[in-house]
């Protein structure tokens, strides 16, 4: 085993010390998030009353307890919204608050106002609703039965799957046909700052500060909820204390409450969801329950891949359309496999609208296609590690959606991640272990990544972005990023930096207004940083050509001759004497427009929705991670005990910003797979609804040695600045972690079939240890 | 209700009339204007609210430091104390503690970033080891969603092996941190010592201002870890009896001598004063190795063991330890003082024999030493309810067979339970696979759970037999295997 103390790639990497203000904000609480704003004196707080149950009709509100508290409580409900009562964005399927029915416990029904927010809740909690029940469904396969379809089934196809899957004994190929089923549990976000908004009335319309990942969206939300123009709304994100997805779509109810109750009372209204509102009221990762196919020839090679995923989409449609379009691209993951057959079905269940969580579709894909991969390994008896390398994909192949890999880094990092844990070696060390321990046993598993990266959906491809030089020479960046954890301001802002060649601390990034830079895209998809990087840089770009046309004049030289570098106009590379100060000071005397609007949209994006053809990647990202768990065999407790990740960063603009990220992603990756247990009850209730039941990693899970290393020589020609996205790839090296603890279970169980029900718990793992063969 | 407190926030004196049940979360954010303190969760679990409290310490000879979560402490426990916040720390600009988060990018988002700089600045102030281990689980109380830990892994290690020579007296070291800028050396000076509480009578005992009896009522407070989960947002009116501050009640002393001696834990004995205990750890040697299995650093600095009985949960961690180590209750109240063996002390699903104003006084164990063994089987491994718990005590007698059988469990029935059955299968026997193997058999035998969010029935049932096969392998470590007992 590594040594802990022992350098690797990353390891060594520090911010100095005096860099990223916003960081050491954050570390003495200096940072405000949008419940720490001083609150206006007539403030109103909100709170909001959830259906009672999983489904029903005819729904009755007595309000009368909650006014009896304080008759100042103001309790406002669907029949109170001026403009549309929809949210729903693809579909209009989704009320802002119910009315008549109700298809989920914890859907919003009524918002309660009150002049602080216990009063708020106490009252809140006295609102009674009440109406007839109706069955609840919570099964995907249940729903599909029933014919509960959101949108019709999409379906991929590719090469000849009757051939791929004809039996040698046919005169086919297909030594092993492996077929089961995958079910893959939700996921609970926990950013730790809930949901929320303020409201304001201000100039004759509102200011809605949200905590959103997408301004713009909230900006059209509420412009149709309360039936006004966009113009009469401006939306701001401050930094948000994490969202990772769930404050994409699903922020936006809680700030159209907030300006339904300013609308209305006239007054500025907070709402801020307590954390078991929040887990109640919200969507979270997708279920899945998947059925996998697939054919081996005699050498192992992947022939054909059947996957049909039973999408569980909850109450309404959100986000689950592009959510099962990416499921369907990754339903190879990494692998090359000429003949495939991907179908999704998104399910209406009577459970909250499941919605976007950092992978989008990917994990369940990428989960359910490396449990074909395990099955096959025991089926075959070719170890798994044999089994992907001998399928990896490779420069030029065509994916069964049609696009042609290129760039294609799949083997890299594969390859990199064995030099530094040969195989032989590896099983020694699992195997060492395994015979000299009784009650406890490893198991190790290495996934393969590639993940496409761009929003599935093509129109959201662009962003904004707008640039001020002031004529002190400091400089403000806005646009549509909303920072959330991620880094995306720091890169933006190394973007700014190196493009007019000035020192970081000239330049602030500032906070998302859609007033500032209008119709931006949500910050998701991993695509923060590419997207408005890109627009920034153009901004910045222009600028400069603006500035540098005017140092040509200036100086008398030929403006090819010039650049801007180390905070100078520089001439054939060296200091021509005008610092940018002075530079910008005499282009704002020359009546230079110091100011400009950057737009991006990622070039050769397309795809066919008719043929399910097309390229709708700009590039993927690679990686691949060994995982080493270990099993308390006594117990059926387990723990991972070490991880290697070699991971495609391109030329990251901030090392350590993407160490941050994989690290983070891949512990949220091991939490889905082996930790983290969304419980609802069959009435559709949430039952883990706070963070004593619901259990996210914590330090102690996560302490075990990790080696990160970036592969080098790895400039992306799509990105900005050569670098590559990092928000969610490494969230499915986490999905290792269950086939780990697997490995560890059939080592403890030799000759016993493995299971796929993720996550992986103690109560899972003893069933496997006590059950039969 | 309303108070007048009088305590210490960031080194200033504060006196106010301020309601005593109200979080001092909210107290802070609202009022104090102080929002670097943040919920996250408002039970406890995500450590974003912490803050230093200083108070008495529990031999009365000085002060001590904690790290609490504010969502969990009302505001008249303040009384007579000092609060030090994320505010108060950062007074002079970032600490060396904020430093070495900052350089390894361990604050993203950065919500929960005050909370971890809170929690190691406590694990540099408090008594005990500061070896890397140490560090690491100070933050064990600290939820970070996106971080992963591994850097304030990386940051923890740093600080243990910065600050490993840290003179081991209070005020020295106080004085060594403050010297480095960990706390600013003004806020330090007044570290040492705590202001007089408003009230004459003490914490808890002021009267109510304006005379007129507590319309809320006046549960009695230990620390408040479990009366705060249930108890969000108390209502104004509530004057709470905060039993856990009261220093007559917070002691641990031997009563007696020889065979009937006992030791005697007050009410506002804290668990981690449990774990600590001397006396305690002669009873039930190794006993401090189980610490790490309940709550959180922050959570076992105020939750009592009192509260852990009177809550009567069917999983309290401490109340299975008691069970096993044969407690006895002094429960006392306005109509008098009656002992009682904790066993008989639950009625039924959170139903106790407590009644009227009484409280639990006193927690008595007998004193002679017993081997002593606990397990817990929970989602996660740290801070965590169990799903199920069992503890085992026992003495071997000169002939080499098991006496005093005791055996616990709870997460299996709708009150912490004595496995009588299976104890008495042990009972006078020899340690071996037979024996464990009927006493794992009785057990299952002998509970009844239910299935919740925490587990099935059938899986509580198996991993109970499991838990004491693993009992019986740490009390006679090599006698048996593991395969040999779950054959
Ligand atoms: C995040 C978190 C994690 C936790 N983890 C664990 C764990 O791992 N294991 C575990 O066992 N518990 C755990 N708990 C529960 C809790 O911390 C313990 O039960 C604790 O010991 C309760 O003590 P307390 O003094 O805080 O009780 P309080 O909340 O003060 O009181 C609990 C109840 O007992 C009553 N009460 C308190 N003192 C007395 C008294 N002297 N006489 C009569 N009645 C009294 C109160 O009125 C109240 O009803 C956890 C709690 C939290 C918030
Ligand atoms: S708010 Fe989470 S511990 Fe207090
Ligand atoms: S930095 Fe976001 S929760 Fe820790």
């Amino acid at each position: 085993m590594k040594d802990r103390s022992a350098p690797s790639a990353l390891a060594a990497v520090r911010f100095d010390p005096g860099d990223r203000p916003e960081s050491l904000r954050n570390l003495t609480g200096a940072t405000k998030y949008l419940d720490d704003l001083p609150e206006p004196a007539n403030l109103l707080h909100a709170a909001v009353v959830p259906s009672p149950s999983g489904h029903g009709r005819r729904m009755r509100v007595d309000a009368s307890k909650a006014r009896e508290l304080d008759p100042s409580v103001v309790v406002l409900l669907a029949a109170s919204i001026p403009g549309e009562n929809q949210m729903g964005t693809a579909v209009d399927d989704e009320p802002l608050l119910a009315d008549g029915e109700w298809h989920y416990a914890g859907q919003p029904v009524a918002l309660v106002l009150a002049s602080s927010k216990r009063l708020a809740r106490a009252a809140a909690a006295l609102v009674r609703v009440t109406g007839e029940e109706l069955p609840v469904v919570t099964d995907p396969r249940e729903a599909f039965a029933r014919g509960e379809l959101i949108l019709k089934p999409r379906v991929q196809s590719s090469g000849d799957l009757a051939g791929a899957f004809r039996a040698e004994a046919e005169g086919g190929k297909a030594r092993w046909i492996v077929e089961g089923r995958a079910e893959s549990d939700g996921q609970e976000h926990v950013y730790l700052e809930t949901q929320g908004a303020i409201a304001e009335p201000v100039d004759g319309g509102l200011r809605v500060v949200s905590g959103t990942q997408a301004p713009s969206g909230v900006q059209k939300a509420v412009a149709r909820v309360l039936g006004v123009p966009m113009r009469e709304l401006e939306v701001e994100a401050m930094r948000l204390g994490g969202a990772f997805g769930g404050k994409e779509d699903q922020a936006a109810p809680w700030a159209a409450l907030a300006a339904l109750g300013a609308y209305v009372t006239g007054r500025p209204v907070k709402l801020v969801l307590s954390r078991r509102d929040d887990m109640r009221m919200t969507g979270k990762r997708h279920p899945y329950s998947t059925d996998f196919r697939l054919a081996l020839d005699a050498e192992g090679n992947f022939l054909g891949l059947e996957l049909d995923f039973y999408q569980n989409a909850g109450a309404a449609c959100d986000l689950s359309p592009a959510i099962i379009a990416r499921s369907l691209y990754h339903a190879a993951g990494a692998y090359r496999i000429p003949a495939v057959r991907a179908a999704g079905y998104m399910c209406r269940t009577n459970l909250p609208p499941f919605t976007a969580f950092r992978g989008f579709g990917a994990p369940q894909a990428i989960w359910a296609m490396e449990a074909a991969v395990s099955k096959a390994a025991e089926a075959t008896g070719i170890p798994a590690l044999e089994l992907q390398r001998r399928n990896l994909l490779r420069e030029g192949d065509l994916t069964h959606y049609g696009m042609k890999m290129e760039d294609c880094r799949a083997g890299r990092p594969f390859e990199l991640l064995l030099s530094r844990n040969p195989a032989a070696r590896l099983e020694a060390e699992i195997e060492d272990f395994n015979a000299s321990h009784a009650d406890r046993k490893r198991g190790s598993w290495v996934i393969p990544l590639a993940f496409g990266v761009s929003f599935t959906k093509l129109m959201m491809n662009q962003g904004g972005a707008l640039v001020h030089v002031f004529s002190d020479g400091s400089v403000s960046v806005s646009t549509g990023a909303v920072e959330m954890g991620q880094g995306v301001g720091r890169k933006v802002l190394v973007v700014a930096a190196r493009t007019l060649g000035i020192p970081e601390d000239l330049v602030r990034i500032e906070r998302t207004r859609t007033a500032t830079v209008a119709n931006t895209m949500p910050t998701a998809a991993s695509t923060g940083s590419d997207i408005n990087g890109a627009a920034a840089l153009a901004a910045c770009e222009e600028i400069r050509k603006r500035l540098l046309a005017f140092a040509a004049t200036f100086l008398g030289a030929p403006d090819n001759e010039l650049s801007l570098g180390n905070g100078l106009v520089l001439r054939g590379g060296r200091d021509s004497g005008l610092a940018w100060k002075d530079l910008v000071a005499k282009a704002h005397e020359a009546r230079v427009d110091l100011s400009a609007h950057g737009f991006y949209a990622t070039p050769g994006l397309s795809y066919d929705m008719q043929a399910e053809r097309g390229s709708p990647f700009a590039y993927h990202v690679y990686g691949a991670a060994l995982v080493v768990a270990e099993l308390d065999t006594l117990r059926g407790s387990s723990r991972i005990v070490r991880a290697d990740l070699v991971h495609d960063g391109g030329v990251p603009i901030d090392a350590l910003v993407d160490r941050g990220q994989i690290e983070g992603a891949f512990a949220q990756g091991l939490g889905w797979a082996i930790l983290e247990d969304l419980v609802y009850g069959k009435d559709g209730k949430l039952l883990s609804d706070t963070l004593s039941t619901y259990k996210l990693p914590d330090m102690r899970f996560m302490d075990f040695p990790i080696d990160i290393e970036l592969l080098d020589d790895a400039a992306n020609p799509k990105a900005v600045l050569g670098s590559k996205a990092v928000g969610e790839p490494p969230f499915q090296y986490g999905i290792a972690g269950y086939f780990a603890v697997l490995e560890a279970l059939k080592a403890a169980r030799p000759g016993k079939a493995g299971f796929f029900d993720l996550p992986l718990t103690q109560e899972k793992a003893l069933d496997f240890l006590d059950g039969g063969n | 209700m309303l108070k007048s407190l009088r305590f210490r926030l960031n080194g200033k004196l504060v006196e106010i009339e301020g309601r005593e049940e109200q979080p001092v979360l909210d107290w802070l954010r609202e009022e104090a204007g102080l929002t670097g303190t943040r919920e996250g969760c408002r039970e406890g679990d995500c450590g974003a609210c912490l803050a230093l409290l200083g108070r008495r310490n529990l031999e009365g000879t000085g002060i001590e430091w904690v790290s609490a979560a504010t969502c969990l402490l009302a505001l008249g426990e303040l009384d007579g104390r000092a609060l030090v916040t994320v505010e108060g720390l950062a007074g002079e600009g970032p600490t060396p503690v904020m430093k070495a988060l900052h350089v390894e990018n361990a604050s993203q988002c950065g919500f929960c970033s005050p909370g971890v700089a809170v929690a190691l600045s406590h694990f540099l102030l408090a008594e005990g080891p500061r070896d890397e281990a140490a560090a690491v689980a100070s933050v064990e109380g600290n939820l970070c969603r996106c971080t992963g830990y591994a850097s304030i892994g990386r940051a923890a290690r740093a600080l243990s092996s910065d600050f490993s020579g840290l003179p081991l007296d209070f005020p020295t070291r106080l004085a060594a941190l403050a010297a480095r800028g960990v706390i600013p050396p003004a806020l330090a000076a007044t570290m040492q010592d705590l202001p007089e509480p408003a009230s004459a009578g003490g914490p808890g005992g002021s009267p109510p201002l304006g005379g007129s009896p507590p319309l809320g009522g006046s549960p009695p407070l230990g620390g408040g870890t479990d009366w705060y989960v249930r108890n969000t947002d108390p209502a104004p009116g509530l004057s709470p009896r905060f039993v856990g501050r009261d220093p007559e009640l917070r002691f641990i002393e031997t009563r007696g001598s020889g065979e009937g001696a006992t030791v005697a834990l007050g009410a506002g004995v804290t668990v981690a004063d449990f774990f600590a205990s001397k006396a305690v750890r002669a009873i039930a040697p190794g006993i401090e190795r189980f610490e790490v299995l309940v709550a959180s650093p922050h959570i076992r600095a105020r939750a009592t063991l009192a509260g852990n009985v009177a809550n009567a949960s069917p999983v309290a961690d401490l109340t299975a330890m008691l069970l096993a180590l044969d407690a006895r209750l002094v429960l006392s109240g306005a109509s008098g003082a009656r002992e009682l063996p904790l066993a008989d002390f639950f009625l039924g699903y959170k139903k106790t024999a407590l009644d009227g104003d009484a409280i639990i006084e006193t927690i008595l164990l007998p004193a002679a030493p017993r081997a002593f063994s606990f397990e817990k089987a929970a989602r996660r491994e740290r801070l965590d309810i169990a799903a199920v718990n069992t503890a085992l005590s026992l003495a071997v007698d000169s002939g080499g067979a098991m006496r005093g059988v005791i055996v616990s469990a709870g997460g299996v029935g709708p009150v912490p339970l004595r496995l009588r059955k299976a104890a008495a299968a042990l009972e006078g026997r020899k340690p071996s696979v037979a024996a464990f193997r009927e006493a794992m058999l009785a057990a299952r035998d002998e509970v009844a759970p239910i299935s919740d969010v925490r587990g099935s029935a059938e899986f509580r049932k198996r991993v109970l037999g499991r838990l004491l096969a693993a009992h019986a392998l740490r009390l006679f470590p090599g006698a048996f295997t593991a395969e040999e007992l779950l054959a």
